[in-house]
């Protein structure tokens, strides 16, 4: 091989190898073990997250109307996207992980103080960059849980001093939409990498500078080099975190909820673990009292934090030398573990997409030989599952009684009308269709019968289960108050039951059979 | 680390330095190569792939003047990344017979211009540097290096359908 005379005068013009034995010919005092593993794990996982994050910019588009397709492009489309985008997303709880538990170690060991106290700082300052991060980053996707996590997290903002202002600047525009995804992705990826390049140079560089703290008593013996001995512990713990990582990835997809819909009532945001703990601290402090969980509480212990080598001055690194260190962050730990457990309790996932009726009925409405005639392979408006449900049922409607008007020379409006239920029940289809709900499973006649009639008439008027109309009373627990008989009555004829009802008579217009199953479908639902 | 009486304990601990900076070695590889394949593959992959061929309908074959080139617009459903985009794309049906219609790509094979139709010469011309085809697509002037491209063509129930 003739690298040597090239890697010689590279040396000679750059002295790469002095550098090389600077970096890793550190001698560490005696024993340095295991426990000293965790900052490289640490900077390790944050380089992983750097690149996945380069590769998924690729791929990615900022844009309420692109977003969400694109991540699923991403874990669908894309050779090793799902994955890419399972490194990004495990990654980041892998690294909050790795962070509290280098802390950890730090307060074990009493590392953060004289002269490290900045050193410390500076980490305080990761953790919280790395927060930061994390909450950015979980906007991104724009599925339900972005939208509405982020909702309560620029809500949580307006309760803190100039809250508003806040607010303001977290949002970007005047509602959460294409400007707040704009800069929180614009934070994500130059902002806080940026910042997080700063601090983890300090961060390494008052490392080297006063040299790795040690055990917390000195212990006798010589010095050992970095390289290899300490080297290879770093190695091999990046390795096993690295495969636990890679299997993750491999096992579990990342999740992607259902786009996000401002309109929808029915979900229950919850955050990401890591802040399920502050999430649930907002439940014990009502109206005024907010800004305490919001504002104080977390306020104190980033200041606690930062003061920490401050206030525990002692020389003595010890852990039984500093009780109330340990007792503190004792409490801290307890604290938040028993609020997510708490909050874990409190807020069961979300159930994920699942066939409703109307979206059953929605399935028969598209298959109308007026829908298909263009909504096909090849055709002038392209097969309605291969769409992306950007309207609401208002537009479709309109669209499907004079498509002239919306779309200019597609064709001769069709005959017979949609009416509003139709209209949602056909959105609601798309939304499943785009959130892989999976195959529609069979039900018996009479209830598939039911879901036609609440797809077509129902929710004309009536919401069930988040869906439908709302100009008349919801019906998805409609059987809690009303049963089978009065609903029969009233569904055949209101005016017998109430004159000044509004709700037209049903009794002529649906059959015996019908009327059968749509009211043993509503006095079903409790 | 006990070390045998019999070994010299300078050579064992370079021995042991030696195994540990191939261990490094081994691990970052692995670690760097699982990264490269994923990270490789997801930046590569899209750049090497081809589009799936598909059969369209084009037209009826009644509809088609014998040995007149018809062009016709295909509408193209293509996937571009997380897009889907329509391709609109003129082709030539060219009735050679009641049961074979040949179809012909309208993208000049000079520089990727459109040709089109011209019913009195009988010949398709590009308009930028005078190319021209016959109706099977062979060159007959101008400076084309190759016929046009033809695509696969079958008849079911009256409909011509193009492979594209």
């Amino acid at each position: 091989m003739a690298l040597g005379p090239v890697l010689d005068w590279l040396d000679s013009r750059t002295g790469y190898r002095a550098g090389l034995s600077h970096l890793l010919d550190e001698q560490l005092p005696a024993g340095v073990g295991w426990w000293f593993v965790t900052g490289s794990i640490l900077l390790f996982l944050l380089g992983v997250q750097l690149a996945t994050g380069v590769v998924l910019t690729m791929f990615y588009v900022p844009t309420p109307d692109h977003a969400h397709e694109s991540v699923r492009y991403i874990m669908e489309g894309l050779p090793f996207g799902r994955l890419l985008r399972g490194l990004h997303f495990f990654g980041a709880s892998f690294i909050v992980v790795a962070a509290l538990v280098h802390m950890l170690r730090v307060v074990l060991f009493g590392s953060y103080k004289k002269p490290r106290e900045v050193t410390w700082m500076t980490g305080v300052v990761l953790l919280l960059v790395i927060l930061a991060f994390a909450l950015s980053g979980y906007l991104l996707p724009w599925d339900q849980k972005a939208y509405w996590a982020t909702t309560v997290t620029i809500n949580v903002a307006r309760s803190g001093p100039f809250g508003e202002l806040v607010a303001g600047v977290l949002r970007g525009g005047e509602a959460l939409g294409a400007l707040t995804l704009l800069r929180w992705y614009s934070a994500h990826v130059f902002l806080l990498p940026a910042c997080l390049i700063v601090f983890v140079v300090s961060h390494v560089y008052l490392m080297r500078r006063h040299g790795i703290s040690g055990p917390a008593e000195p212990q006798a013996g010589p010095s050992v080099p970095f390289h290899p001995y300490q080297l290879a512990r770093d190695t091999l713990a990046m390795a096993l975190v690295f495969a636990v990582l890679v299997g993750a990835a491999a096992m579990f997809p990342a999740p992607l909820d259902e786009v996000a819909d401002p309109t929808d009532a029915t979900f229950v945001p919850r955050p990401e673990w890591y802040f399920l703990s502050l999430f649930q601290l907002l439940k014990y402090f009502p109206g005024p009292l907010e800004p305490i969980a919001t504002v104080g509480i977390p306020g104190l212990v980033v200041g606690w934090l930062f003061a920490l080598p401050f206030i525990d001055r002692a020389p003595g690194r010890r852990l039984r030398d500093r009780p109330l260190v340990a007792a503190g962050f004792a409490a801290l730990g307890v604290g938040v573990v028993g609020l997510t457990a708490l909050g874990l309790r409190d807020s069961p996932p979300n159930e994920g997409p699942r066939w409703t009726p109307l979206a059953r009925a929605g399935a028969t409405f598209v298959q109308d030989a007026r829908c298909t005639a263009c909504h096909r392979e090849g055709g002038g408006g392209g097969p309605i599952e291969a769409l992306r449900p950007l309207r609401d049922p208002e537009w479709v409607r309109a669209h499907v009684r004079d498509p002239e008007v919306l779309v200019p020379g597609t064709r001769q409006p069709p005959e017979g009308a949609m009416t509003l239920g139709q209209a949602h029940s056909v959105v609601s289809y798309m939304r499943r269709v785009r959130a892989r709900t999976g195959p529609l499973p069979a039900v018996s006649a009479q209830e598939g019968a039911a879901a036609m009639i609440a797809g077509r008439y129902c929710s004309s008027c009536h919401m069930l289960d988040g869906e439908g109309a709302s100009s008349a009373p919801d019906l998805t627990t409609v059987g809690r108050t009303r049963d089978a008989t009065w609903l029969r009555e009233w569904i055949a004829d209101p005016a017998l039951v109430d004159p000044a009802a509004s709700m037209p008579a049903f009794g002529q217009v649906l059959s015996e059979d019908e009327l059968e199953a749509v009211v043993s479908h509503l006095a079903a639902r409790r | 680390m006990s070390t045998p009486s019999d070994v010299d304990p300078a050579a064992a601990a370079t021995g042991r330095r030696r195994f540990l900076g191939r261990l490094v070695a081994a691990l970052q590889t692995t670690i760097g190569g699982t990264l490269g394949v994923v990270l490789g593959g997801a930046v590569l992959s899209p750049g090497l792939a081809k589009s799936a061929e598909r059969w369209l309908p084009a037209g009826k074959v009644d509809d088609l003047v014998p040995n007149q080139p018809t062009a016709v617009m295909l509408r193209i459903t293509r996937q571009d990344g997380y897009a889907q985009v329509v391709d609109r794309r003129t082709v030539f049906l060219i009735r050679t017979s009641d049961t074979a219609v040949t179809a012909l790509d309208s993208t000049c094979t000079h520089l990727g211009c459109r040709v089109s139709w011209n019913s009195e010469a009988q010949e398709l011309v590009c308009p930028c540097h005078g190319g021209r085809y016959d109706r099977t697509g062979a060159v007959t002037a101008g400076p084309p290096p190759a016929p046009l491209t033809a695509f696969e063509t079958r008849l079911d129930d009256g409909d011509v359908l193009v492979r594209v």
